[in-house]
């Protein structure tokens, strides 16, 4: 086994390991230190495996690893990311008596979530992706409130429903191939001649936006986000999401290209970018506004991947995988920082509100940060029509929904103490911040074929510094309409979706009741008599 | 009309109608102990039934085939088991009842409702 | 004799054994007297073990199946004991779970040692072997007859262990069991007879050479299958089920719920596949299918509605035997392919013995959770994971597997009947895999939420439960997790002795 096989091995298996660690009542006492460590192999696997390498473990584990682009950078970014927020955690957490605990999920959902940026067969890759589906749950009920609680039904009710979709998208993906365990490189090159083609990318849709959180499915993120505790809200929200992005990248057939299902997905991505900035801004909780953002930012994503399937054209997933790595270390950054905000008064709060205004406004493409890079470097790949038109003001939706987070995060700062946050974690945070503005330019040359002197070009800027402007006007005037927050509750049509609970309650009862008749004895007694007949009859029955 | 039945078209009938009425009685009847006299019934049919196979010969070819009458003794064997379990798990039960109720004396039949 | 009959092979003795052994402890416990009925138990437990296993190591070594011709009488006068390879599989499950099942039951008397409960323990150990002979007579009986004497000794052997507590509920739910069964058996029994009229013969293996489409056939196979039903308690025959499983004490239950309804699925199994003509059973099975589809959404809901653990876990066997029962038009087979050697067969015998090791850990967690808290109320058990930590494990991992989340056996059989299901063009059933793995989602996922709740008031075990307890339910259940790296294809040891049968199938 070559080192490079080792080390994407040690990429999933580490931290899985140190889940079964926990098994053991000393180990798991001291588990919320070893948080930080768990992403590490990863993260070296990212940066020093080259791609294209692979590892394959054969019976009874049948295993197969592989390193591509988009699955490289997804995979350094989320691995950072999680590091980060592991060290977050051990600082934040150290009282908690539930900490132990929260430490095992946090391992499972990690393992599962970085396993799936490398795994290249079918049935691991649902397997992973079910371990992260199901482990997140620990998180999100971690804080034990009643919308915890909520929020982790709701989660897990459409997780299990995601589950199956993708279970009967996979299975017919892989009916007609040889192989029980095949590849997904080569059941996905079968897919264009499928006969059951076009049910089978309905439902890998279906289930990838189910986790993604594209509208109207996104109901179980802006109420499990800011459920959780601070650091599981930055992996939730950063990577556990791209599980879904990195499922569409790897289960689309972008070389053969479907126009239509291009389509259906550009347009589920417009109308999930535009809904998440008009329900983000009438929420009141930094949490749920930057939960709303995640919304918005994923149906930008889903623009990426559909212009790519449109157009039949890989590279998409390339430009796609760096959206996603950039939203993964700013998203992440925000929500650290919330926490962050919360620990700091005084003189340092200055500083860290500019960093958090960088930070957001990074999302809506603030000149030389991250934001700027993804929009400029995807720009080429939507062309000038309508959709860059789109984009540019979807753009500026992210920016008019930053300042409106911004100005919460500023009115529940304003009253802290004087203080500063403990460096365990203050030092994390920084980290994924600076991560965030330097990543992506050192990516920049690799994902888009130019050069970074190109970004300096005033036209470049001005690209990206007219939309925001626009962004910033439209808060001006919206932040003045009366009665705007708290007008739509948190979670959106979830609340419509509960009206119908009644409906379901009473069809329970009424399986009940014909449970009770069914139960009685002459009517069971009836039925044995009637079933011999019938299967008589069947068996008669010449075809 | 009964000459022209053969032994084992009799037995064969005779034995249906003993099932017919067997199942009509489980059935219908609400009283455990009946119930019970209705799965001898039945179970009395079937083994009818296995005396005109035996009395057909049977596909094995005998004049008159042992092997349905082996069946049958250890067919009675077992039903009658199964009558001695379900007898002793009713009484069991009436017992029961009885020490919940204070003793009030209704006929087992009433009071063994399923 | 025809070329095509039983002969005795160098292990067959050990399929005798298999059936002996169980029946001599219990003479053997009734000649020793009460107090060492758990000894003898234990040892005969270890013992059946040993045989089971070595029966599953005679099968793989030779690679056909074992047969023994009792007394040398040849069939049809005599009667012949065989062991293919699903038989064996399922001689291994039942001694896996029966043992398991034996070592939670010492540890638990062990508890109330001196508090009068002697004569229910001394019954529990006799029906648990009386129970287990049983099993494997029905596994290994080649015929008709011989198979109608084992179920009825596995009903007489379950019936007790419903209504060991002697409680007057659970003393109705026995009669209810056992009169529901005596109905089905005894149909059952009248279908052997018209076979027995039809063709002379109750031996399977030669039945299945000679079955023609005859009207004597189809009624016969219709009064036998649905008596097996009364007895598997699938939808909507399953009025005794409920209240019978989630009676008994729990290491009953396990048992009672993990393999005693598995034993008619297996002759059923065996009739449709074996004895009926290939188009009727085509029509045949399409009808259980929809039963079974019927069973799995219709009693996965139940299982949702009770405020009960037990009762739940009884309806989602009810449940979970449904999808036994789409097997049959998924693996219908073709010219070219025997039904056993679809992925659907293998899919369902997995599924078969996934559910009975999870089914059993279940059971037993719930017991654990029952011995603890002194009530089974779901809505009262608020943050029981804290208390017992394997507990909820257990029922965590066995719900997996119920649920088919990998890696278990149970999605290892639910991927395979999809995509059967997919390949031979069944959405419908495709649909109700998948809803019934959504809704059983739900109904564990209703007590793993519990385990994991933090309630203002924590639940207290009413006395301290030993670790060996939750152990053995926690074993169980990681038997049950193991099975899912079992290969994604039709297994081997599923057709070992089926070979011959499909070559004299031809005409």
């Amino acid at each position: 086994m070559t080192p490079a096989a080792l080390l994407l091995a040690a990429a999933l298996l580490f931290p899985l390991l140190l889940a079964i660690g926990c098994l053991s009542a000393r180990f798991r006492a001291r588990a919320l230190s070893v948080l930080v460590a768990a992403p590490l192999p990863a993260l070296a696997a990212a940066i020093l495996v080259p791609e294209g390498r692979f590892a394959f473990f054969p019976q009874p584990f049948r295993l197969t690893l592989v390193l591509d682009q988009p699955g490289a950078i997804l995979l350094g970014g989320a691995a950072l990311l999680w590091s980060a927020a592991g060290a977050f955690a051990a600082s934040s957490m150290t009282r908690d008596p539930a900490a132990p605990r929260f430490a095992v999920w946090w391992l499972l959902t990690l393992a599962g979530c970085l396993g799936l940026f490398l795994v290249g067969d079918v049935v691991n890759f649902y397997l992973l992706f079910t371990l992260a589906s199901l482990a997140a749950y620990g998180l999100i009920i971690h804080e034990q409130s009643a919308a915890a609680h909520r929020a982790g039904v709701i989660y897990v009710v459409l997780a299990l429903l995601a589950e199956a979709f993708l279970l009967i998208a996979l299975v017919m993906l892989a009916a007609t191939h040889p192989d029980a365990n095949p590849p997904i490189r080569s059941v996905v090159a079968d897919l264009p001649a499928s006969p059951m083609r076009d049910g089978t990318v309905a439902l890998l849709i279906l289930g990838f936006a189910l986790k993604m959180g594209l509208v109207p499915l996104h109901v179980w993120l802006p109420l499990a986000h800011p459920a959780a505790p601070t650091p599981a809200s930055a992996v939730l929200s950063g990577v556990v999401v791209k599980a879904g992005v990195i499922g569409l990248i790897r289960f689309l057939p972008f070389e053969a290209g479907m126009p239509a299902w291009g389509a259906a997905l550009i347009g589920l991505g417009i109308v999930t970018s535009c809904y998440g900035v008009v329900v983000g801004i009438t929420q009141r909780r930094a949490k749920t506004v930057l939960a709303y953002s995640t919304v918005s930012q994923m149906g930008l994503l889903a623009v990426l991947l559909g212009v790519g399937l449109e157009t039949a054209d890989p590279d998409a997933t390339n430009l796609a995988a760096y959206y996603a790595v950039h939203h993964t270390l700013v998203k992440g950054a925000l929500f650290l920082g919330i926490g962050i905000l919360a620990a700091t008064g005084g003189r340092r709060l200055g500083l860290v509100l500019l960093l958090m205004a960088v930070l957001a406004l990074s999302l809506g493409g603030l000149p030389l940060t991250s934001g700027a890079l993804a929009k400029l470097a995807t720009k080429p790949m939507l062309g000038y029509g309508w959709l860059a038109g789109a984009m540019t003001l979807a753009a500026a939706g992210s920016t008019a929904l930053m300042v409106h987070f911004l100005l919460i995060v500023r009115r529940d700062a304003a009253g802290n103490p004087a203080m500063s946050p403990p460096i365990g974690q203050f030092a994390p945070w920084l980290v994924v911040l600076a991560a965030s503005l330097v990543i992506p330019w050192s990516l920049y040359p690799a994902v888009s074929g130019e050069t970074v002197a190109s970004l300096l070009q005033p036209e470049a800027l001005w690209k990206v510094t007219w939309p925001m402007l626009l962004g910033a006007v439209v808060m001006l005037f919206v932040d003045r309409l009366p009665r705007r927050l708290g007008l739509i509750p948190e979670g959106d049509i979830v609340v419509l979706a509960q009206a119908g609970a009644p409906l379901v309650r009473g069809l329970s009862n009424r399986i009940g009741e014909v449970d009770v008749n069914l139960r009685r004895w002459p009517v069971a007694g009836l039925g044995l008599i009637a079933l011999a007949i019938l299967l008589g009859g069947a068996l008669m029955f010449r075809a | 009309m009964t000459a022209s039945l053969s032994p084992g078209a009799l037995f064969g009938l005779c034995g249906a109608a003993l099932v017919g009425i067997g199942l009509y009685a489980i059935v219908t009847h609400p009283g455990l102990l009946r119930r019970i006299v209705g799965c001898n019934i039945l179970g009395a049919g079937i083994f009818l039934v296995f005396g005109a196979v035996a009395r057909r010969g049977g596909g094995a070819g005998f004049e008159a085939d042992p092997v349905p009458q082996a069946l049958v003794i250890t067919g009675i064997v077992v039903a009658f088991s199964a009558s001695a379990l379900a007898v002793a798990l009713l009484k069991r039960l009436s017992e029961l009842n009885v020490g919940e109720r204070n003793g009030t004396a209704a006929p087992t039949e009433q009071r063994g409702r399923l | 004799m025809t070329p095509f009959a039983h002969a005795t092979t160098p292990g067959g003795f050990l399929l005798v054994l298999a059936v002996i052994l169980p029946v001599c402890a219990v003479l053997a416990i009734f000649a020793c007297g009460p107090r060492s009925a758990a000894r003898i138990a234990m040892t005969t437990l270890a013992a059946g073990l040993a045989i089971a296993i070595a029966i599953a190591v005679e099968l793989i070594a030779s690679g056909a199946a074992l047969s023994y011709v009792v007394g040398a009488w040849r069939p049809p006068l005599g009667i012949a004991l065989r062991a293919d390879g699903l038989s064996g599989a399922m001689l291994v499950m039942t001694a896996l779970v029966v043992v398991t099942v034996g070592l939670f039951a010492r540890v638990q008397y062990g508890l109330h040692d001196g508090a009068g409960g002697g004569r229910a323990q001394t019954t529990f150990w006799l029906m648990l072997l009386a129970l287990w002979s049983a099993l494997n007579a029905v596994f290994v009986g080649e015929d008709l007859f011989n198979l109608y004497v084992a179920l009825e000794l596995l009903t007489f052997a379950a019936v007790p262990l419903v209504c060991l507590d002697g409680r007057a509920e659970t003393v109705k739910a026995a009669l209810r069991y056992l009169l529901f069964a005596l109905v089905g058996s005894l149909l059952y029994l009248l279908g052997t007879g018209l076979i027995y009229g039809q063709y002379g013969t109750l031996d399977l293996l030669t039945l299945s050479r000679l079955s023609r489409q005859e009207p004597a056939l189809s009624a016969a196979l219709a009064l036998m299958i649905v008596g097996l039903l009364a007895k598997a308690a699938l939808f909507p025959l399953h009025l005794w089920l409920p209240p019978a499983h989630a009676g008994a004490p729990a290491p009953a239950s396990a048992v009672l719920s993990a393999l005693v309804v598995k034993a008619p699925v297996f002759l059923i199994l065996r009739l449709v596949l074996d004895v009926a003509p290939p188009q009727a059973a085509a029509i045949a099975g399409q009808l259980l299918a929809v039963l079974g589809a019927a069973s799995i959404l219709f009693c996965s809901v139940m299982a949702l509605r009770q405020a009960r653990l037990k009762l739940m876990i009884a309806y989602s066997t009810v449940a979970q035997i449904g999808y036994l029962f789409i097997v049959f038009p998924l693996a219908a087979g073709s010219a070219e392919l025997p039904p056993w050697g679809t992925i659907a067969w293998t899919g369902g015998a997995l599924q078969l013995v996934s559910h009975a090791l999870a089914k059993a850990a279940m059971f037993l967690a719930a017991g654990v959770i029952a011995e603890a808290f002194g009530h089974d109320r779901i809505a009262d058990l608020g943050g029981f994971g804290r208390a017992l930590p394997l507990s909820a494990a257990a029922f965590g991992l066995a719900g997996l597997s119920l649920m088919g989340i990998p890696p278990s056996g149970g999605f290892v059989a639910k991927c395979l009947l999809l995509t059967a299901a997919v390949i031979e063009g069944y959405p419908w059933l495709a649909a109700t895999i998948l809803a019934g793995g959504l809704l059983a989602g739900g109904y564990v996922f209703r007590v793993i939420d519990t385990a994991l709740a933090i309630p203002a008031v924590p639940v207290a075990p009413r006395r301290p439960v030993p670790r060996r307890l939750e152990l053995a339910a926690l074993a169980l259940a990681v038997a049950a997790v193991l099975l899912g790296l079992v290969p994604l294809r039709p297994f081997g040891l599923l057709q070992i002795g089926r070979d011959g049968l499909a070559m004299a199938g031809l005409p």
